[in-house]
C-alpha cells in the first residue's frame, strides 16, 4: 500500500525538476583561481591578434590630400551662391614615394559636413528612390518641390547636396607625358544599393520616366543626365549619386569615388611617381567651414587601415595579461590564508 | 435573565424588517459572494485605468501621444505604442488568468448546499440561493451559509455552540442559546405558521453585537442579542441540529463585512524600484536638456542652418520643440518592459511557491498558496515576525501527556523520547493514540496494589468528576463534548486508563471505575473564572461522603493545602519539570466535608446566588471559604500540541536573525508555556512580566526596566518581555510607546497576551513605523486578520476550515513550518533574482539609451537615432527580453540545503545591501561606461569608412548596427555575469538572445521594398555579417566591457570572502562529501559559520519585581467564561439517559 502510493506520487507531473527548481545548474564562481587561465588565454589571444592587425594596418598605403586650402581660388568662387555655373578647375600634384600595389581606391573625404543631422537624413523619399512612384516627395522637405511646384526627383536634401566635383588623376609618367590614370566609375556602391534599394521607374525612356519632375535646386543638370554614356549607371542607379545617398555616420567621412582600372601600367597597382589631381571645384565647403581631399588607398583582407583596432586588441591583451599576473599573485598570497582558515 | 426582560420592548432604531415567511417582502442582497476583481464589462475600463495609474505606464502613454505630434518624433510614430500594447495585452492575460481562478473559488462557495424551508417543506437548495427571512437548518460540523437568528435545536435549553475560531481565533465552543418564546417551534408546520417580522440594525462588522427585536403576532416583542444570533463561517459543534432565521446574506453577512479588501500592500523593493525610476527619469531629463544646450551651442557655432539641409517650413529649433524631441529620444532609458517582466517574473515565483512539495501537507492535500505575487521579494527581507499562537504555533489539539499523584511521575518516557520526537516531526496534528498518556506503570501500580493505589484511584475519579463535559454515546464508543479542551483531555486521558465518565444526569454523574459502576451526585459546581484559577465541584460520594474536588493552579492550590497534606515537595519539582516542557499543568486536590460544615456553607451560598449586586464577587468569596485544607493528589500535565518542527523552525529563524513576537488573544498562561515548549524561551531567560492597571504605573515599571537594561538598551539580550492587552493599551501610549518600543526590541523574545484583535494590528503597526523593518505576520484566524493585512507580509495558515486568515493572507501555508522554506528559500532566492532582474533591467536601458546621448555629440545634437527606429523598439520586448527572466525565474544564489542549513545566509538578503539607490546609481555608472566603450570602441574602429572588403564606404546605420550587435552580446553576457548558477534555460536566453538578434538582422535587412519596412535598413545585414571588423570587435568589444566586471568581482570574492561566497564554494567543491558525511562536516562548519549566531547571556542585575527569574509555572487552563448560561446550568441541563428530541431532518425532502 505505502509502496503504491509512493509510485503515485513519483508519477505526479507536479514533481518535475522544473517545478521544484531542483534543475542541474552550473554554478559560475568569479574567484582569482577560476578565471586565471580563461583571462591568460584571452591575454594572449588579443596580444596575437593585435599583432596580426598591426602587420596588416602597415602594409596598407594611403594617401590623402586636402584640397581646400589648395584651391583657395575656387574655394572664395563657391563662397558666393551665385556663382554656381562658373567653372572653376584646380590642380593638385604630388608624389607617390612608393608604389600601392593592387587594387586602388580613390575617395573623397568631407570634414564638418554634418550627413548625419536629423532633418537631413529625414529628407529623402525612399519610395521614390525605389522607382515605385517618382512623384513621392513627402519626406522630402524642404527639398519637395520646385519653386514652379514640379515635384523634385531626386528630392530631398540629400540629394541635392550631393557632392558634384569632378577628381581626375594624372600619371606623370615623365614630364611630358601625363597618362590619364584609368578608373571605373561603377560598383562602388553596395550590391542591394543598386539592384534593390535604387530603381529607375520602369520606362523605356529614362527622361520620359522624369518627366513632370524637376531637378534638385542645386544639381547643374536633371538626374537622368548624371552618366549619358552609361545606362546602368544613370538615374537612381548612378552610382556616385548612390554613394551620396548613404549618409555617413560622423561629420568627417569619406566616400569611395572610383575604383582604379588595372590596365597597361597600372596592372600591378599605381607605380610610384608623381601624379596630379585635376578637380572640378564645384562642391561648396567653405560656406559650412568645412574641408575636402581626396585620398588614394589600398585595401588589406580586413578592409582599410585598422590601426585603432590593433591597438585595442593590444592593449586589451596587455591590460588583460597584466591583470592575470596580478590576480595570481593575489591567488597565491591568499591561498596559503585559506587553507589555514579552513581547517 | 433578568436584563433580557428589562430591554424588552426597548426601542433600537432598527435599520431592516424581515418578514417571517413572507418571501417577496423580504428583498435584500443575495447570498452569493463574488471576490473577483472584473467582470465581463468593467474588465476593459478598470484594467486600463489600472494599468495607467502606475506611473511608468501612463508616461510610455504620454510618450505615445507626444509621438503623434507630427516631426516631433525621431524614432516615427508607432515604436512605443506597439511594445507598449504588447505589454498592457500580456499583463492583461494574467490578470484575466488570476481572476478566472477567483471566479472559480466563489462558484465553489457559492454553490455549496443548504436546507431551507421552503413551501412547508425541507429542500436541499445551494448556498447563493439563500435569502433573508428563510428559515434554514443546519447540522453538526456545517458551516454556516449566512448570519441568522437562532429559533430552535437539537439540544436542551435550545442552546448550540459553534466553533467561532474562524471568525475571533477563539479556542472554546460559543454557547448560543435561542429565545425561549421560540425554542419549541421545531416541527415544519410550526415555522411555517410562523408571522411577524424581525427588526434589526443593518448590517455591520461587529462580531459581537447585535440589536434586533422579534415581532411575533399576538406576542410582545422580543428583543434579540449577540446571543442568538449565528454567523457566517461558524461552524456548528456539538448540536444535532439548529433552525433559524436568515437576517443578513452575502456581503451584508458580518463575515463578509470585515473581509474588507486587502489593502494594496507594496514591497520595498517596489518602492526603492520607483524610486530608482524616478533617478532615472531625472537622468532623463537632464540629458535631454544637455542635448538642447548643445543643440544651442552647435547652432551658434555654425550661425545658421549649413546650407544643405535647406531653409526648413517652420522653425524647428525652438528650445521646448527640442526637448520634447530629446525626450522622445531617451524616453527608454525608463525600462518600458521591467514592469511587465516583473510582473510575469513575480508571478512564475508564486508558481515555485505553490508548487513547492516542501510545503506540500499531505494531511490534508494542501499546497502553499501565494495569493498575491507582488511581496516574493519581500519575504527574503522579513526582521519581524508576530506569530499568533493558537492554530498556528499549536494544534489546538490538547492531549492529558503526564501526571504527577502521590509525588511519583507518569508518563515521562525520556527513554522514548527521542522515537516519540521523531514521528512527532514527521506527522503533525493527528490525533492518535500514540501521543497520548500512555504509561503502563500506572496500572501496574494501581493493579499491584502499591502503597498508592488509593491516591490513584482518587486522582483518577477526581479527573472523571469534576468537569463540565458532556459525554455522548453512540453505539459502545462515546464520545465527549466540552467547551473546555483541556476538561476534554483529562476526560478522555482518565477513560484510556479504565476510568470512564458516561452519564451525566442534571444532579448526578456516573462512572465506570476500571468496569465498577459509581454515581456521584453533583451537589454543587464552584464555578471556574480566570481569577480564582481553579473550579471545584461538591459531590456526594457513592458511599455517601461528602467531597470536594478542586483542580486549578499550583499557587492557588497550594495556598489552600492543609498541613497533613502530602508530597507536596516532589509534586512541586515534577509540577517545574512540567512548566519547563511548556506542559499546561494543573493540580488537584480533594477534602472531605463533613455534613455540618457543608450545612452551613450552603446557607451562605444561597445567599449569595441572590444577591444582585456584585453577584459574582460574592460568589466567588462564597466559594473561597469552602476551598480549603485541600490534601494534594497530584497534578496533571497537558500537552497543547505544537504543529510539527515548531521549535526546530523558530531556532532556525531566529539564526536568521528574525525577531519573534508571539501575539495571542490566549492567557498569559498559556502564551509562556507554549513558549517554553517551542523553545523561544529557555528555563534560565529572565522574564519581564509588564501587568499593570494604570498609565503611571505602566510607565514606571517600562521606565526602570530600561534603567536597569542601561547599556545594554538597545541592543538584543537574552530577556524575554511578556506584556499583556490591558497593559499594552497603556504602553502604546504616546508618552511611553518609545520607551516601551526601546524595552520590547532589547528582548530576545516578546510574548503579548490577552490582545484583541485590534491591539495585535496595532503592535504591528508601530513596530513597522518604529523599526522600519519589514514586519511578518502569521495567523490562522479571524482575530488575526488585522495583523495579516498591517504587516508587510501576511501569512495565513489554511487548512484547517477558517478561511479568513487565508483570504486575507499574501501567502497561505498548512504548516507554521513552511514558513523556515517560504522566508529562507523561496524569500532570499526571490529577493535574489527580483533585485537582480530590476538592476539588469535598468542597466540595459541605460546602456542602449545613453548611446544616443554619444552619438548626439558627433551629430550636432539634431536628435537623430543611430540604431533603426524598430530595433529600438524590440530591444526590450525581443532581444533583451530572456535574460531577465532567467535572471529573474532561475537564479539561485545557492542551493536550497545550503539557506536551510545555514540560516545566516538569510541576512543578505534581509539587510538589503543589495539593493537600494547606492547600487543603482553604481550600475548606472557601470552601464555609462558599457555604452561609452560601446560607441566610442566601434565609433573608432568604422571612422575611416574603409572597413569593406571591396573599399565600399558604409553609413551612419552600418555603425549602428555594428553597435547594437556589441550591446545585444555586452547585455546578453553580462546576464550570464550576474546569473550565478546557469541551467539550462539560461543558456538558452543568453546564447538564443544573441541568435536571435543576428537571425532579425539577416532577415530585416532584406525585406524593403517587398514589404514596406525599414528602407535603411536594405543590405546592412549581407554587408555587415561578412564584413572582417565586425567579428572583429564583435569578439574585443564585449571583452573590454565585461572583463573589467570580472576582474573586479574576482577580486572581491578573492580578498573579501562573503559568507555566500565561502558557502558557494563549499558547495561545488564538497557536494559528495557533504552528503556522505554530512553529520560530520556539518557542526564544523557550524563552528566556523555561527560567528555571530547566539547572543550573549544576559548579565543584568534587575532591580524591580516585574522580572521573574525564577522557574516557570505551567499553569494554563482554557474554560469559557461569562456565557449566555453558568457552568452550573449547562452540567445542569443534561442528561443524557434520555434520548434527544427527535430529528426533524429525516424528514427533509432531498432535491
Amino acid at each position: 500500500m505505502k509502496r503504491k502510493c509512493q509510485d503515485y506520487e513519483s508519477r505526479l507531473p507536479d514533481n518535475t525538476a522544473v517545478k521544484q527548481q531542483q534543475l542541474p545548474a552550473f554554478r559560475l564562481q568569479l574567484t582569482a583561481s577560476e578565471i586565471l587561465s580563461g583571462f591568460f588565454a584571452i591575454g594572449l589571444f588579443c596580444l596575437g591578434m593585435g599583432i596580426i592587425l598591426l602587420l596588416s594596418a602597415k602594409s596598407i598605403k594611403e594617401v590623402e590630400i586636402n584640397y581646400t586650402e589648395k584651391c583657395a581660388t575656387c574655394a572664395k568662387l563657391r563662397e558666393e551662391a551665385t556663382n554656381f555655373d562658373k567653372e572653376c578647375n584646380c590642380s593638385i600634384s604630388f608624389y607617390l614615394p612608393q608604389k600601392m600595389e593592387g587594387n586602388v581606391y580613390l575617395y573623397y573625404k568631407l570634414y564638418g559636413f554634418y550627413q548625419n543631422l536629423y532633418r537631413y537624413i529625414l529628407s529623402r523619399s525612399n519610395i521614390q528612390l525605389v522607382g515605385a512612384d517618382v512623384k513621392d516627395v513627402r519626406n522630402c522637405a524642404p527639398f519637395r518641390t520646385s519653386d514652379n511646384g514640379l515635384p523634385i526627383a531626386p528630392c530631398g536634401a540629400i540629394a541635392n547636396s550631393m557632392f558634384n566635383d569632378t577628381i581626375v588623376l594624372w600619371y606623370n609618367f615623365n614630364s611630358s607625358t601625363h597618362i590619364r590614370v584609368p578608373m571605373v566609375r561603377t560598383e562602388t556602391a553596395w550590391w542591394t544599393d543598386k539592384y534593390v534599394k535604387f530603381q529607375n521607374p520602369a520606362f523605356q525612356n529614362l527622361s520620359s520616366a522624369f518627366a513632370g519632375t524637376a531637378k534638385p535646386p542645386n544639381w547643374p543638370k536633371p538626374v537622368y543626365e548624371l552618366d549619358e554614356k552609361d545606362p546602368g549607371n544613370n538615374g537612381f542607379i548612378n552610382d556616385d549619386f548612390i554613394v551620396w545617398m548613404r549618409t555617413a555616420a560622423f561629420p568627417n567621412f569619406k566616400k569611395l569615388y572610383r575604383r582604379l582600372h588595372r590596365i597597361g601600367n597600372f596592372t600591378e597597382g599605381l607605380p610610384a611617381g608623381s601624379y596630379s589631381f585635376i578637380i572640378n571645384y564645384n562642391f561648396p565647403v567653405s560656406r559650412f567651414q568645412g574641408q575636402k581631399a581626396v585620398v588614394l588607398s589600398t585595401l588589406t583582407w580586413s578592409g582599410g587601415s585598422s590601426l585603432f583596432l590593433a591597438l585595442a586588441y593590444l592593449v586589451t591583451g596587455a591590460v588583460t595579461l597584466l591583470a592575470s599576473f596580478s590576480m595570481m599573485a593575489l591567488h597565491l598570497k591568499l591561498k596559503e590564508r585559506k587553507t589555514f582558515f579552513l581547517q | 435573565m433578568g436584563w433580557r426582560q428589562s430591554l424588552q420592548g426597548a426601542d433600537v432604531p432598527m435599520g431592516r424588517t424581515i418578514y417571517l415567511n413572507e418571501p417577496l417582502r423580504n428583498a435584500f442582497c443575495e447570498n452569493s459572494i463574488s471576490t473577483a476583481k472584473y467582470s465581463m464589462w468593467s474588465f476593459l475600463p478598470r484594467y486600463l485605468y489600472l494599468q495607467f495609474s502606475k506611473t511608468a505606464n501612463a508616461f510610455f502613454l504620454f510618450i505615445t501621444i507626444l509621438q503623434q505630434i507630427p516631426d516631433v518624433s525621431p524614432t516615427g510614430k508607432y515604436t512605443t505604442l506597439v511594445p507598449l500594447l504588447v505589454i498592457l495585452v500580456i499583463s492583461g492575460i494574467k490578470e484575466i488568468v488570476e481572476d478566472y481562478k477567483r471566479h472559480m473559488a466563489d462558484k465553489l462557495v457559492n454553490s455549496k448546499n443548504t436546507i431551507v424551508l421552503r413551501q412547508n417543506a425541507w429542500q436541499m437548495i445551494l448556498w447563493k440561493e439563500v435569502n433573508v427571512g428563510d428559515i434554514v437548518k443546519a447540522t453538526n460540523g456545517q458551516f454556516l451559509p449566512a448570519d441568522m437568528v437562532l429559533i430552535s435545536s437539537s439540544e436542551p435549553q435550545a442552546t448550540c455552540f459553534v466553533a467561532t475560531s474562524n471568525l475571533d481565533g477563539e479556542t472554546n465552543l460559543k454557547i448560543r442559546q435561542a429565545l425561549s418564546e421560540t425554542a419549541t417551534m421545531k416541527t415544519e408546520k410550526q415555522l411555517s405558521n410562523l408571522s411577524g417580522k424581525i427588526k434589526c440594525e443593518e448590517p455591520n462588522f461587529h462580531f459581537n453585537s447585535f440589536a434586533g427585536t422579534l415581532y411575533l403576532n399576538e406576542k410582545s416583542p422580543i428583543s434579540i442579542g449577540p446571543d442568538q444570533v449565528l454567523l457566517r463561517g461558524t461552524q456548528l459543534k456539538n448540536t444535532e441540529w439548529i433552525l433559524g432565521i436568515v437576517v443578513y446574506t452575502g456581503f451584508e453577512t458580518k463575515f463578509m463585512q470585515n473581509a474588507v479588501k486587502s489593502p494594496l500592500k507594496r514591497s520595498k523593493v517596489e518602492k526603492v524600484t520607483n524610486m530608482q525610476i524616478l533617478v532615472l527619469f531625472l537622468l532623463l531629463l537632464v540629458m535631454s536638456l544637455v542635448s538642447c544646450v548643445g543643440a544651442i551651442y552647435w547652432k551658434d557655432r555654425y550661425r545658421a542652418e549649413p546650407w544643405y539641409i535647406g531653409k526648413s517650413d517652420y522653425d524647428y529649433h525652438s528650445f521646448g520643440f527640442d526637448l520634447l524631441v530629446f525626450i522622445i529620444l531617451y524616453h527608454n532609458l525608463i525600462p518600458i518592459s521591467l514592469l511587465v517582466t516583473l510582473e510575469i517574473v513575480k508571478y512564475i515565483q508564486a508558481l515555485f511557491i505553490n508548487w513547492d512539495e516542501d510545503m506540500h501537507f499531505k494531511g490534508s492535500n494542501v499546497y502553499a498558496m501565494a495569493r498575491t505575487s507582488n511581496l516574493n521579494e519581500e519575504l527574503g527581507q522579513v526582521e519581524y515576525l508576530f506569530s499568533d499562537k493558537t492554530g498556528t504555533l499549536t494544534c489546538n489539539v490538547m492531549t492529558f501527556k503526564k501526571c504527577s499523584i502521590a509525588g511519583i511521575t507518569y508518563g515521562d518516557l525520556s527513554s522514548k523520547s527521542d522515537d516519540g520526537a521523531k514521528g512527532f516531526s514527521q506527522s503533525p496534528c493527528f490525533i492518535s493514540d500514540t501521543y497520548e498518556f500512555n504509561d503502563p506503570a500506572l496500572l501496574q501500580n494501581f493493579e499491584n496494589d502499591h502503597p498508592t493505589k488509593e491516591y490513584i484511584k482518587e486522582f483518577l475519579t477526581l479527573l472523571c468528576v469534576c468537569h463540565t463535559v458532556v459525554p455522548e454515546r453512540e453505539g459502545n464508543n462515546i464520545s465527549y463534548q466540552a467547551s473546555s479542551p483541556d476538561e476534554a483531555a483529562l476526560v478522555k486521558g482518565a477513560k484510556k486508563l479504565g476510568f470512564v465518565f458516561t452519564t451525566r444526569m442534571p444532579n448526578s454523574v456516573t462512572i465506570e471505575a476500571m468496569g465498577e459502576e459509581l454515581t456521584f451526585e453533583i451537589l454543587n459546581v464552584l464555578e471556574f473564572s480566570s481569577n480564582r484559577k481553579r473550579m471545584s465541584i461538591i459531590v456526594r460520594t457513592p458511599e455517601g461522603r461528602l467531597r470536594l474536588y478542586c483542580k486549578g493552579a499550583d499557587s492557588v492550590i497550594y495556598e489552600r493545602l492543609s498541613e497533613n497534606s502530602l508530597f507536596v515537595e516532589e509534586t512541586l519539582v515534577h509540577l517545574e519539570n512540567f512548566a519547563k516542557e511548556g506542559l499546561r499543568t494543573l493540580c488537584v486536590a480533594y477534602i472531605d466535608l463533613t455534613e455540618i460544615e457543608y450545612e452551613q456553607w450552603l446557607v451562605m451560598y444561597k445567599k449569595a446566588i441572590t444577591v444582585v449586586k456584585d453577584r459574582m464577587k460574592t460568589l466567588e468569596d462564597c466559594y473561597d471559604s469552602i476551598e480549603k485544607k485541600f490534601l494534594l493528589l497530584g497534578a496533571t500535565a497537558i500537552e497543547d500540541r505544537l504543529q510539527a518542527r515548531v521549535p526546530e523552525t523558530i531556532t532556525s529563524l531566529l539564526k536568521a536573525n528574525i525577531k519573534i513576537w508571539v501575539l495571542t488573544g490566549d492567557k498569559q498562561e498559556t502564551a509562556i508555556n507554549i513558549a517554553y515548549s517551542c523553545k523561544l524561551l529557555s528555563g534560565q531567560m529572565p522574564r519581564i512580566q509588564l501587568n499593570a492597571n494604570s498609565l503611571e504605573a505602566t510607565q514606571q515599571v517600562i521606565s526602570q526596566n530600561c534603567q536597569d537594561l542601561g547599556a545594554l538598551l538597545g541592543k538584543e539580550n537574552d530577556l524575554a518581555l511578556i506584556i499583556d492587552g490591558k497593559t499594552l493599551k497603556y504602553a502604546l501610549h504616546v508618552e511611553v510607546r518609545k520607551c516601551f518600543l526601546n524595552l520590547a526590541l532589547s528582548c530576545r523574545t516578546v510574548l503579548c497576551c490577552r490582545l484583541s484583535p485590534l491591539q495585535k494590528a496595532e503592535i504591528v503597526d508601530v513596530v513597522k513605523k518604529q523599526v522600519k523593518a519589514i514586519t511578518l505576520a502569521i495567523g490562522d484566524g479571524a482575530n488575526d486578520v488585522g495583523m495579516i493585512q498591517t504587516a508587510h507580509v501576511g501569512v495565513g495558515i489554511s487548512g484547517n476550515e477558517g478561511m479568513l486568515a487565508t483570504n486575507n493572507s499574501d501567502y497561505a501555508i498548512a504548516q507554521f513550518s513552511y514558513l523556515e522554506k517560504l522566508l529562507l528559500v523561496h524569500g532570499a532566492w526571490n529577493y535574489f533574482r527580483v533585485t537582480k532582474c530590476i538592476l539588469y533591467c535598468f542597466y540595459k536601458n541605460v546602456v542602449l539609451y545613453i548611446i544616443e546621448l554619444w552619438f548626439a555629440i558627433v551629430n550636432g545634437f539634431s536628435g537623430q537615432i543611430i540604431f533603426e527606429r524598430w530595433c529600438i523598439s524590440l530591444y526590450n520586448v525581443i532581444f533583451t527580453s530572456l535574460p531577465p527572466f532567467t535572471l529573474g525565474i532561475f537564479e539561485r544564489c545557492c542551493s536550497q540545503e545550503s539557506l536551510l542549513r545555514y540560516p545566516q545566509l538569510y541576512r543578505i538578503s534581509q539587510t538589503g545591501d543589495i539593493f537600494n539607490i547606492k547600487v543603482l546609481w553604481i550600475q548606472c555608472i557601470n552601464a555609462i561606461v558599457h555604452s561609452f566603450i560601446l560607441f566610442w570602441l566601434p565609433a573608432k574602429m568604422l571612422e575611416h569608412d574603409m572597413v569593406l572588403q571591396s573599399g565600399y564606404t558604409t553609413d551612419y546605420l552600418f555603425l549602428g548596427n555594428f553597435i547594437y550587435t556589441y550591446v545585444v552580446v555586452t547585455v546578453c553576457l553580462k546576464a550570464g555575469l550576474e546569473t550565478m548558477s546557469w541551467n539550462k534555460f539560461t543558456h538558452f536566453a543568453i546564447w538564443g538572445s544573441i541568435m536571435i538578434w543576428l537571425g532579425f538582422f539577416a532577415v530585416y535587412s532584406s525585406l524593403w521594398p517587398t514589404v514596406p519596412v525599414a528602407p535603411e535598413m536594405t543590405g546592412q545585414g549581407s554587408m555587415a555579417l561578412v564584413c572582417p571588423h565586425f567579428w572583429l570587435g564583435f569578439f574585443i568589444v564585449p571583452i573590454v566591457c565585461l572583463i573589467q566586471n570580472v576582474a573586479w568581482k574576482s577580486i572581491r570574492n578573492t580578498c573579501h570572502r562573503t559568507l555566500l561566497e565561502e558557502v558557494r564554494e563549499m558547495e561545488s567543491s564538497g557536494v559528495q562529501v557533504l552528503r556522505r558525511d554530512s553529520v560530520q562536516r556539518s557542526k564544523v562548519e557550524e563552528v566556523n559559520l555561527q560567528r555571530s549566531a547566539s547572543p550573549r547571556p544576559c548579565h543584568v542585575i534587575f532591580r524591580n519585581n516585574s522580572v521573574d527569574l525564577g522557574a516557570p509555572h505551567g499553569y494554563a487552563f482554557s474554560q469559557v467564561e461569562r456565557a449566555v448560561i453558568s457552568q452550573e446550568e449547562l452540567v445542569r441541563s443534561y442528561d443524557t439517559t434520555k434520548n434527544k428530541p427527535q430529528k426533524t431532518f429525516s424528514s427533509a425532502t432531498l432535491e
